[in-house]
Formats: C-alpha cells, sequence, structure tokens
C-alpha cells in the first residue's frame, strides 16, 4: 500500500497563498489506512487551516471539503465536477497519483499535493508503516529470502552484507535490522544457504524508460489487446 | 476516455445521523420497558431532573417502585458477568428524591364521553385510571377498603412502603380529576353499566390466603398473612404473643415475621419447606430478615396444629428436595419418621393467594380461580369488561400490575373508540452475553448499596429501613452502567477501508474482520467509550445514540455564545467530563462565576473529544483550553492515554500555526480538590500572560 505523510502547514498556506476558494479532496483507499488523507485528516486539515485564518486575517480564503473513494479512477474523480464550480485551487489529500489524476480532470484549476507520498509499504503494528517495495520492476525476493534488499539495505546492495552490520543493526543506524543479516538468517533457515553464497551480477541500474504503462485486458477481450 | 458514470442519486453520504441504539437488557426485562439506560445516564451526569423527566416518562407511580420494585432489571443487567448489577432500583429514588417528585402536578381534561369505572385500587387499577384520565376519559374507582392502594396499602408494610408516598400519588389523581369512591365494594357490573360505565376494569387483586390443608388450622391464634397484614396496615395491633411461627417463603411470609417482630413479639421464626436457594423471597429481604434476628428453618413444614392451654403445638416434619416440578424448582419431600413439634403462640400461614370471589362478577375463571382475559385485548368473556393485574395472573408484583392496569388503558381506548387492538412494534432488543474476553478488560467497579437504619433500630419501630443515596455515591453507581446498545456502530461501509484501527484500538477487544475483510462491530460486546470513532480515519463509525456524541459541538457553540457577550478576557473552554461532574464537586473547583472567562463545555467522557473539536474552540476564540477528565477514576479503559495522543496531535498543530503549546493543558479532576484548583490559577496565569503578550504584539504591528 501506498504511505504518506501530511505536509507541514506552512506550506499548505503558502501553496494555497493566491487563492481564495479551495476544495481539500481527501482519498478513501491508501491514504486513509495510513492515516495521512482519509476523511478525519480531510477535516482536520480544514480545521487546522481555518483556524490560522482566525489568527492571521490577512489572507482570507474559503475552505470546502469532499472525500472520494480513490482518487486513481476517473470514474470516481467524476464526482468531483459538482463540486468545483467557482473552486480556485483543489488540495488533494491522496498519493501522487490521485493528485495528477485530478489535474488531468480539471485542466483549468491548480492541483496541489497536500501530503508527500512517501513509499510502498505496510503496517507492522498500530500506527507504525515501514517501506517493503521500491517498485523496481525487476524482483528478486525469490533469491532472497522474501526479503527485499533493495529497499531495507539502506545501500540497496545486491551481495550484501557489506562489512558495517553490528549486532545484526544497520551501520547507518543502529535502531535499523541489518537487511542482509535478516537475509542470511532467512535463508538459513530455508536450507537455501547456496542462494548466500551466489554472486549477483549487477542490475540494470541505467534509467528505466518512464512512464511505465501496463496494459491487462485478457479478462475483457480475449487476447489480442493484450499487447 | 472513460464511458462509466457513478450514480450519485441514491448515495446516502449526508444521510442524517437517526438514533440506532437497541433496547438493552433491563428495559426488555422491565413489564413497563422503563428507559433505564437513559435515566441512569442522566444521573450519572447529574441530571436529576431529566432523569425524572424520563422516568416519570414511562412509570405512572415511579415513586411506589423506588421502594418495592422487585426490579427484574437488576436480575437481567449484564454488568453482573462483570461484577454486580447496578443499584438500579436504588438510582431511581435517588433521581426521584432529587429531582423533586413530590412537587410534580398533574392534570388532565375531559375529551371524551365514555365513561370507565374501575374495580380495586391497586397498582393495576390505579395505573389504568391514570392513564385514561389522561387520554381523556372520566374514570371512577372503586374500593372496597377505606383506602386506596390494595396490596400497596394493606399488603406491604409501611418499614418499606411510607404511606404518605401513596398518599401523594393519591393527590395526584384527584388533581387529575379521577373519581375515587373507597368504602364501596362493587357486587354487581350490571350495575355499573347501568349508571352509565362504557367498560369496566377488574383489578380485585388476590386477597384469598391459601389454606395449608392440616389438622387444627382452624385453632385460635393461626392466622393468615394476607389477614394478619391487613389488619395491622389499617391499624389494629393483633396480639400474637411472644413467640410467633411463619410459615411460608415468599414475600409475604418474611412481611409477615418482620411486622409480627416490630410489634413486638420477639422470637419469630419462619418454617420453610424447601432451602434458602429455592425462597422465592427477594434475597435482600431475607438478609434484612436474619439480620433483625429471625429464625428461618429450612427443609421444614407443619403437619398439625393442636391447641394446648393457650398455646399452639405445632408438629412439623422434616423434608428433603426430591425431582424438579415443571417450574424447575426441587420439590420437597417428607422424611419418614422425623417428625417433630415445638410451641408456639401464634402461627402465620404465608403459603400464597388467589383472587377473592372473582367468580361472582360472572366472568370466567380458570386456574386458582384467577381471572380469564384475551391476551391480546384484556377482555373477559363478557362485554365491556376487561381484567389485569394479580386477579389475572395470580399474586405477582407492583411493577407487572401497573404495566397490566397501562395495557388496559390502551385496550380500553381502543374498544371506546372502535379500534383495532394493536401493540405498536417496539425498539429492537439487545440480546447476548458479554464475551469473556470483552469481561476480563471491562474495569471492575464494586456496587453501592444504599444506606440502611441498623437492625437494632429498624426492628423497633415502622420507619423505612432503605435510605437514599447521597448525591456522589448516585452518580458514582449510575456511571457503572455498560450503556448496553448504544455503542459504536459503522454506518458507512462503503467509507470503511478495511483498515482495521478500530480493532487495534478498542480497549475491550469487540470489533471483529471477517475472511471477506469487512468490519463488524457487534453491539452487544461494544462498551461505548467512543475511542474508534475519534480515531477512525474514514469517519465511517458513529455512535448508536448520536446524541451523546454530537452533543460537544452544541455544547461548544453555546459556551462561545456565552463568551463572547461576556466583557471579561481571556476566555478560556474546559472541555469536561461531565459524568460526576455535579455530584463530585468537581464543578466547583472548576467554575470561577461567569466574571472569570472560564467556560465549561460537559462531554461525556473526555475519550470522544476530536482535535477538531479543540481546534475549533480555538478558532472561535478561547484563548486556552483545558480537558479535564477523570483520569483514574474513570469507568472506562485507557481514556488518559487516548487524550493524551489527540492533545499531542492538536498542539503540534497550534505550534504550526503560530500558537504556544502550553494554551492547551490536560487536568485530572480526580485529584485533590486543592491540586486542581492551584492548578486551573496556574493555567488561567499562564494563558492570561499570553493573551497579554498577543495584544501587545498587535498594537506594535500596527
Ligand atoms: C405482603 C405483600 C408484600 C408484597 N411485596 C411486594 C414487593 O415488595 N414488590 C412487589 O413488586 N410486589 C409485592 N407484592 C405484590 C403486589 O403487592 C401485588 O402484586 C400488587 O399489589 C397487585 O396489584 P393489583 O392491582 O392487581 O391488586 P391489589 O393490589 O391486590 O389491589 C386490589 C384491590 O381491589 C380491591 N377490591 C377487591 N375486590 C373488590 C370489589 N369487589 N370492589 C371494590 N374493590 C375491591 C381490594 O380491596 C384491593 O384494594 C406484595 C404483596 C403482598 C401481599
Ligand atoms: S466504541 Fe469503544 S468499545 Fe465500542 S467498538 Fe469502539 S473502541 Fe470498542
Amino acid at each position: 500500500m501506498i504511505v504518506a505523510e501530511p505536509k507541514p502547514l506552512d506550506a499548505i498556506r503558502q501553496m494555497i497563498a493566491p487563492y481564495s476558494k479551495v476544495l481539500i479532496v481527501g482519498c478513501g483507499t491508501c491514504v486513509t489506512v495510513c492515516g495521512a488523507g482519509g476523511e478525519r485528516e480531510v477535516s482536520f486539515l480544514h480545521d487546522k487551516l481555518r483556524l490560522a485564518q482566525a489568527k492571521n486575517p490577512d489572507s482570507i480564503h474559503n475552505y470546502f471539503e469532499y472525500t472520494v473513494k480513490r482518487q486513481c479512477d476517473p470514474e470516481f474523480i467524476d464526482l468531483l465536477d459538482a463540486k468545483t464550480e467557482g473552486v480556485d485551487a483543489i488540495i488533494s489529500l491522496a498519493c501522487g497519483i490521485g493528485v495528477q489524476a485530478i489535474a488531468e480532470h480539471f485542466p483549468d484549476i491548480p492541483v496541489l499535493p497536500g501530503v508527500n507520498t512517501t513509499f510502498n509499504g505496510m503496517a507492522s503494528e498500530y500506527g507504525v508503516w515501514d517501506e517493503r517495495c521500491a517498485t523496481c520492476g525487476d524482483c528478486c525476493l525469490d533469491e532472497t529470502g522474501g526479503i527485499c534488499p533493495i529497499t531495507r539495505c539502506t545501500k540497496g546492495i545486491l551481495n550484501g552484507p557489506c562489512a558495517g552490520p553490528k549486532n545484526g543493526k544497520c551501520e547507518v543506524s543502529k535502531d535499523m535490522d541489518c537487511a542482509w543479516m535478516l537475509i542470511y538468517q532467512r535463508l538459513e533457515r530455508l536450507g537455501q544457504m547456496d542462494k548466500m553464497r551466489r554472486y549477483y551480477p549487477a542490475r540494470n541500474y541505467q534509467a528505466v524508460p518512464r512512464p511505465r504503462r501496463i496494459v491487462v485486458k485478457s479478462n475483457v477481450a480475449a487476447g489480442e489487446e493484450n499487447a | 476516455m472513460h464511458t462509466t458514470r457513478i450514480e450519485t442519486k441514491h448515495y446516502p453520504k449526508e444521510s442524517k445521523l437517526t438514533d440506532h441504539s437497541l433496547m438493552p437488557p433491563c428495559q426488555a426485562a422491565c413489564p413497563l420497558h422503563m428507559d433505564i439506560r437513559e435515566y441512569v445516564d442522566l444521573v450519572a451526569q447529574g441530571k436529576i431532573m431529566e432523569a425524572l423527566q424520563v422516568i416519570r416518562s414511562t412509570n405512572p407511580f415511579p415513586s411506589i417502585c423506588a421502594y418495592v420494585c422487585t426490579h427484574a432489571c437488576e436480575d437481567a443487567c449484564r454488568r453482573c458477568q462483570v461484577d454486580s448489577a447496578v443499584s438500579i432500583k436504588a438510582i431511581k429514588r435517588f433521581a426521584l428524591e432529587f429531582g423533586g417528585d413530590r412537587m410534580i402536578q398533574a392534570e388532565a381534561k375531559t375529551t371524551h364521553a365514555e365513561k370507565v369505572a374501575i374495580v380495586g385500587s391497586g397498582p393495576a387499577g390505579l395505573a389504568c385510571a391514570y392513564y385514561l384520565r389522561n387520554m381523556g376519559y372520566e374514570v371512577t374507582v372503586f374500593e372496597a377498603h377505606s383506602e386506596i392502594g390494595g396490596m400497596l396499602r394493606v399488603g406491604i408494610p409501611q418499614y418499606r412502603l411510607p404511606r404518605e408516598v401513596l398518599d401523594i400519588e393519591e393527590q395526584r389523581l384527584i388533581q387529575m380529576g379521577v373519581e375515587i369512591r373507597t368504602n364501596t365494594r362493587v357486587v354487581s357490573l350490571d350495575l355499573l353499566f347501568e349508571m352509565g360505565y362504557k367498560a369496566v376494569f377488574i383489578t380485585i387483586g388476590a386477597h384469598q390466603s391459601l389454606r395449608m390443608g392440616i389438622e387444627g388450622e382452624e385453632s385460635a391464634g393461626v392466622i393468615d398473612g394476607a389477614t394478619f397484614l391487613r389488619e395491622v396496615n389499617l391499624g389494629l395491633k393483633p396480639s400474637l404473643g411472644n413467640k410467633v411461627a411463619v410459615v411460608g417463603g415468599g414475600n409475604v411470609a418474611i412481611d409477615a415475621a418482620r411486622t409480627a417482630l416490630r410489634l413486638g413479639s420477639s422470637d419469630v421464626t419462619i418454617l420453610y419447606r424447601r432451602t434458602r436457594t429455592e425462597m422465592p423471597a427477594a434475597e435482600t429481604e431475607i438478609s434484612q430478615a436474619l439480620e433483625e434476628d429471625i429464625r428461618i428453618e429450612f427443609l421444614s413444614a407443619p403437619v398439625k396444629v393442636q391447641r394446648e392451654s393457650n398455646q399452639l403445638k405445632v408438629t412439623c416434619i422434616k423434608m428433603e428436595l426430591g425431582e424438579s416440578d415443571e417450574k424447575g424448582r426441587r420439590r420437597p419431600v417428607p422424611i419418614e419418621g422425623s417428625e417433630y413439634y415445638a410451641t408456639f403462640d401464634s402461627v402465620i400461614t404465608a403459603i400464597g393467594q388467589t383472587p377473592q370471589n372473582a367468580a361472582e362478577f360472572g366472568v370466567r375463571t380458570g386456574r386458582g380461580s384467577t381471572i380469564q382475559v384475551d391476551p391480546q385485548t384484556l377482555i373477559t368473556n363478557k362485554v365491556g369488561v376487561f381484567a389485569g393485574g394479580d386477579a389475572v395472573t395470580g399474586p405477582a408484583t407492583v411493577v407487572e400490575a401497573l404495566a397490566a392496569g397501562k395495557r388496559a388503558a390502551k385496550r380500553i381506548d381502543d374498544y371506546a373508540q372502535h379500534r383495532y387492538p394493536l401493540d405498536k412494534d417496539g425498539v429492537a432488543a439487545m440480546d447476548g452475553e458479554l464475551s469473556s474476553h470483552t469481561v476480563e478488560k471491562i474495569r471492575k467497579i464494586e456496587r453501592l448499596e444504599p444506606p440502611v437504619t441498623s437492625s437494632k433500630k429498624r426492628a423497633k419501630d415502622f420507619k423505612p429501613v432503605e435510605q437514599v443515596y447521597n448525591w456522589q455515591s448516585a452518580t458514582n453507581e449510575a456511571r457503572r452502567c455498560l450503556r448496553c446498545g448504544m455503542g459504536a456502530e459503522i454506518l458507512f461501509q462503503d467509507k470503511c477501508a478495511s483498515c482495521l484501527t478500530c480493532l487495534r484500538v478498542c480497549p475491550y477487544d469487540v470489533p471483529y474482520v471477517d475472511e471477506s475483510g469487512t468490519i463488524h462491530i457487534p453491539s452487544e460486546q461494544c462498551q461505548a467509550c467512543g475511542i474508534c470513532i475519534a480515531e477512525c480515519p474514514a469517519k465511517a463509525i458513529v455512535m448508536r445514540k448520536p446524541s451523546s456524541y454530537l452533543h460537544i459541538n452544541d455544547e461548544l457553540e453555546h459556551a462561545i455564545r456565552s463568551f463572547s457577550k461576556s466583557e471579561f478576557k481571556p476566555s478560556i473552554i474546559g472541555f469536561c467530563c461531565q459524568y460526576g461532574l455535579f455530584g463530585t464537586g468537581t464543578l466547583a473547583n472548576l467554575w470561577r462565576g461567569a466574571k472569570a472567562g472560564i467556560w465549561i463545555v460537559p462531554v461525556l467522557c473526555v475519550a470522544k473529544i476530536e482535535p477538531g473539536h479543540i481546534l475549533r474552540a480555538f478558532e472561535l476564540g478561547a484563548e486556552g483550553v483545558f480537558i479535564a477528565g477523570c483520569g483514574e477514576q474513570c469507568a472506562r479503559e485507557n481514556t488518559n492515554m487516548w487524550i493524551g495522543q489527540r492533545s499531542a496531535k492538536v498542539r503540534k498543530a497550534l505550534d504550526e500555526i503560530g500558537l504556544e503549546q502550553e494554551r492547551l493543558t490536560i487536568f485530572n479532576t480526580g485529584e485533590q480538590n486543592g491540586e486542581l484548583t492551584n492548578k486551573l490559577d496556574e493555567f488561567t496565569e499562564t494563558i492570561s500572560r499570553l493573551f497579554l503578550a498577543s495584544v501587545l504584539m498587535q498594537e506594535v504591528k500596527r
């Protein structure tokens, strides 16, 4: 799941400075789950902005809020049509995808990001989110015992560990597990130590041709469109 | 370009929040279906007058129930699973006494031409009279005795129900315009119809004592319990002698024994043929009798009475418990050869009663001479003749009689207005037990019994035994209520992202997720703490009873309106837990009069305060905000931790906005009184200083 965190209030206030009628749009999927951009946070941001305005009446804005199910599907964004009349700017509390999807839908309205999209991760316990996947497009988790060295090793090396780990912790921070120590222990447990001994050639670090696109329509129309 | 369009027409996103609360077990168990949860909650909040209103809305004579009700509600209370039931009856008594029930005036107007006659002035008859009169009928109550009240007057002893309570209710009925004819035994129903009554309600009770059917029962010195109590209650003083035996194990037996004691018999023994577990009398009655040194001989029954030289020689036989009867009570079986005898000055028999001469009215009677009625219409086999109370059920309880009278009033109204009698569908009842792991997590708080007069003192007279709670005990006891059936509900399943937050934050492990990923909050487990509601990132959860949550905004607006009119600056808003606020002296410590600039927003537990509420207080002009929760005295778990976290979030926001973090603070109302006062003074000083500084800054800017 995509994990994001709220932008500092100052940054948001600077972004909206030129606009008077501002719509805050939440997203009911990933950012709701990670607590950065669901309806609760939309309303909290709304409250903060109003309070800031009350204490500093120099700039006057009108705020509105609305949360859609998912900002990365245009069908849901249609629902905003009725809400955007006279709106000068939209703050989206979704990930960068949502921000862009809304921008694409409303070519004449500036769309501003209210959160920083941070990583792809999981909840390890209530309120704690950990990065797990770098979306590199070249998954090697079968070789590394289900632990991703690209994301979880600070250096992202493929033939770890480096000479740094101490007591299983990374040399960069003693609060962080060394990913390669974890991989080692896991492979040992699985009886796959041979994978540890193998040498992995350097990955292709040439820039990935972006943007990437995947077309999957096989479940809709047989084969031929699946190009 | 996509072509699919989402229908917006039927999307109920802004649907109004309505009361989805379920009927709690206490209310379901009460024959009158009193809104117990509501009035207990109001007492916990110190809103005694409102509690009284709720009580009076479903019970015509709550003052009577407050003394003698058998409280089926307490038996059904699910707090029993945690520690012991909430002391509902005593809380009701407190609300009545402190809410000024005796001052309440009643009035009614005649709007119907039809007149109704009620035969018998017990609770069933009086309740029926009360409701019919309220509906606008002219009502006459006929009572054979010189005073009204039925068993309330001639059965239940005064030390359990002071007679002034009855007198006040009688006065109110007269005020409403109910005609009361005492010393008037009705012998013919035809005569009543001739007198122009459209309908008759027979509530003659069950006053005929059952006979033991043993040799010597007629002997002088043997008296039946109902007659004995009636004589005492009507002012006679039967002489019993010193040594008295009472036969039976019900409330009448206990009442007779305790009355005999109060009349001066110092040696009173109850003979009961089963054991204490089977005894139908109320547990508190039994223990109070034992405290008064009344002896109970279990597994013993008289078989013969002989009068010998001014005394009664009673032959008894020992019993043992055999198989269970159809009601599940084990049958007593005599042990052969175990006869023994004892001598007494008097014997009082109290083994049950049946209605007296019901057949005289020409109505069909059934088992135990009880009157038979149609269960839906409450009508007898005679046109226009209805019946209810003990006369129909056999000896039962006051509250059942009241409920019967209330229902009969509706049915008689239907009959008079030619309507088909229908009971309106009530609220859905909540059922199910608390799961053991939820029980474990609920904070244990021992039940507080109301004070009673010491057994030495009380055994000498007929003054009330049970006393009323003081304010603090009542609110504390009321706070033990688990508020069954009004907890959290996922109202907007479509908004729910299955984020699992509610599962992770619930202090009672209530929500669960099924295989499909749908979250459920089982209504019978939820403790209505409200934590998940404030934490839900999708705002998908609401309280089944939204008023307990939404009112924070109303109260806040109210406080703001008051302070915007006030000259005094700076203004401080205090979100204070309303539970115990008024009773426990907390308010006195927080309230400094209108001039102090402190405005209280009462909340139903600080766990329900959201960061947005606090920001809003600042936005609307508060210079400082404090939250006063009950700390360790909170009836719920973890409240402090949550309010601490939310405050931290707000402080960060204040900082971002350029407001000092000290403007928000948390107090604990459970703290020593002086300490709380000091802390509040310190806080007020801080806010005054910050306020002054900000005013100066503005001047400088100008
Ligand atoms: C000693 C005792 C203690 C009790 N304690 C409790 C208790 O603690 N809690 C509880 O809930 N219940 C208690 N009960 C039971 C409760 O009092 C009765 O269930 C209740 O009073 C029944 O009400 P009712 O209106 O049906 O009849 P009753 O209260 O019996 O009233 C019937 C009335 O009809 C009158 N009457 C009869 N025939 C005629 C006629 N022909 N014409 C005119 N009037 C007539 C009678 O004089 C009487 O006043 C107790 C009962 C007794 C006897
Ligand atoms: S209201 Fe409280 S008890 Fe009920 S489900 Fe939510 S967190 Fe649990």
